[in-house]
């Protein structure tokens, strides 16, 4: 399973999560539901991050 | 590489030169975020005419100015704004979600606070400890532990729920009623501290319910003491239980850094989540080479409301040679955590281990679990008196078992000690983090 990863396929896929997050909160209006919800998807976000996209960025080095 | 033995395989089986890379580029990171976000580290880093500029090579970390204990509870002290985390906080208190503390077990407790990503991290990183530990979603936590302020098994519980497992809380029940709970439900595995592994199966076997055969528990992760690492102490665990035991270890300025694979061939440190430096306690000369026994110092690289930046952690540890066959590049740490560096284990001129006196009498299995281990001062002596509880079918071996024990903690210790025999469960037991080690001597300012 794991072999067949495709590490800047998912890079970007991170990126476009964190993006979609970030621009979910700017129209919310500041609606407390979707900033809260918004802010705790981007706390994973930030653990794929850590976990898939800071090793990439090694990698390519 | 079999990838199903890892939770990310990615940074799991980095290579050494690109893990270093990435260890740098992390330390980096968090460097300059604390000099920019948090007062304490700001001045600690300003006094030492460091800023991240600095930071030009992998060496350049070994100039950083370490931070112990005593420093955060300064930082902290006094109700200093903001309440109660004062000068270390990063991150407006508004973005802190969770309040936790240490034990305060060498003096005023520190407070801990972690934003929701933060706590995300610590979970995180327990995740990978307990899928390299063979969890999966199938399994049934079961964890007999009160949670409360302390860190303990918080996020042994979270991370068990991020890898899909269906985690019991068991901590209102007491010992028996959580045995039978475990049983009711089945449950595949559990977290507790040694102590209470080896209470528990005591007490179920009081029950009449013989853990092996009665109860469902084939997997175990220990934490909170060294036992997991003490090969005497595990085995006791295991054929108590029928179970394979791992160690974990961390702590609540920390996170949970280290842990046994399903190899149990030593503690692996993650790498990619924290940097773990040995050196020597007396020069400060960094040891990289295995088998040499050195102080801990440590990094969390993106634990953010309350960093954690070389803490010189006084806890004495060692690299080992073996490269495990679980195939992952992370170091492994030989014997856990093997004493502390500080005077605290100080007896008689000799660096007193714990865990060693812990690995002799649970050898000897004419001795029940429980010891305490006291040490007292007549004038310029210090004595070691090591009370242990003879089991009650080798009452009449009682000689034999002494001059073993007295031999046994020469050669392990280089120390001699008093020994006193008491009755079978006459010693205090505990259900959480044991004090087997009291230092009765007047304090020395």
């Amino acid at each position: 399973m794991a072999e067949n990863y495709d590490i800047k396929g998912m890079v970007e896929k991170i990126k476009a999560l964190r993006k979609n997050a970030e621009e979910l909160k700017k129209i919310s209006g500041g609606i407390p539901a979707v900033e809260s919800n918004a802010d705790r998807i981007l706390a994973n976000v930030k653990m794929l991050e850590i976990d898939i996209s800071d090793a990439a960025e090694i990698l390519d080095e | 590489m079999n990838s199903s033995e890892y939770w990310n395989p990615i940074l799991e089986t980095l290579p050494r030169e690109k893990l270093r890379q990435l260890q740098f580029k992390k330390f980096k990171e968090i460097f300059t975020w604390a000099y920019e976000k948090s007062r304490f580290y700001h001045k600690l880093y300003s006094d030492a005419g460091m800023e991240p500029g600095d930071l030009k090579t992998y060496e350049d970390i070994r100039k950083v100015p370490k931070m112990e204990k005593a420093m955060m509870r300064t930082a902290q002290g006094e109700g200093k704004d903001p309440f109660p985390y004062g000068d270390i906080l990063s991150v407006p208190l508004e973005k802190v979600t969770a309040y936790r503390q240490t034990s305060g077990t060498t003096g005023q407790p520190v407070y801990q606070a972690d934003t929701w990503q933060d706590w995300e991290y610590s979970t995180e990183a327990y995740a990978y400890a307990l899928y390299a530990q063979g969890y999966r979603a199938s399994d049934r936590i079961f964890l007999p532990f009160g949670y409360n302020i302390f860190i303990a098994f918080w996020a042994y519980h979270y991370a068990g729920e991020k890898l899909g497992c269906e985690v019991i809380p068991g901590g209102v029940l007491n010992t028996e009623a959580r045995i039978l709970k475990m049983q009711e439900l089945k449950a595949t595995a559990m977290g507790a501290t040694p102590t209470y592994v080896l209470g528990m199966a005591e007490t179920a076997r009081k029950m009449g319910i013989d853990p092996p055969k009665d109860l469902f528990i084939r997997k175990i992760t220990v934490a909170g003491e060294p036992g997991g690492s003490i090969p005497a102490t595990r085995k006791r665990m295991e054929d108590a239980w029928g179970a394979k035991v791992y160690d974990q270890v961390g702590s609540t300025e920390i996170g949970h850094w280290g842990w046994e694979c399903r190899y149990q061939s030593g503690l692996h440190v993650n790498e990619a989540f924290y940097l773990v430096e040995i050196e020597d306690a007396d020069t400060g000369e960094p040891i990289d080479e295995p088998g040499r026994r050195g102080k801990m110092v440590v990094t969390t690289f993106n634990r953010m409301a309350q960093p954690c930046i070389r803490f010189d952690v006084k806890d004495l540890i060692q690299w080992n040679s073996r490269q495990c066959d679980c195939g992952r590049t992370f170091r492994l740490l030989d014997g856990g955590i093997m004493g502390r560096a500080d005077d605290i284990t100080k007896v008689k001129g000799v660096l007193l281990s714990p865990t060693a006196i812990e690995e002799v009498v649970r050898d000897i299995p004419q001795l029940s679990n429980e010891y305490l281990v006291v040490v007292t001062k007549k004038g310029d002596i210090d004595n070691i008196t090591l009370k242990v509880e003879i089991l009650p079918e080798y009452k009449n071996d009682e000689a034999a078992i002494r001059t073993v024990l007295v031999d046994q903690l020469r050669v392990k210790t280089n120390l001699g000690y008093n020994i006193e025999f008491h009755e079978y469960e006459s010693l205090p037991r505990s259900q959480s983090k044991s004090r087997r080690f009291q230092d009765q001597r007047p304090k020395q300012h």
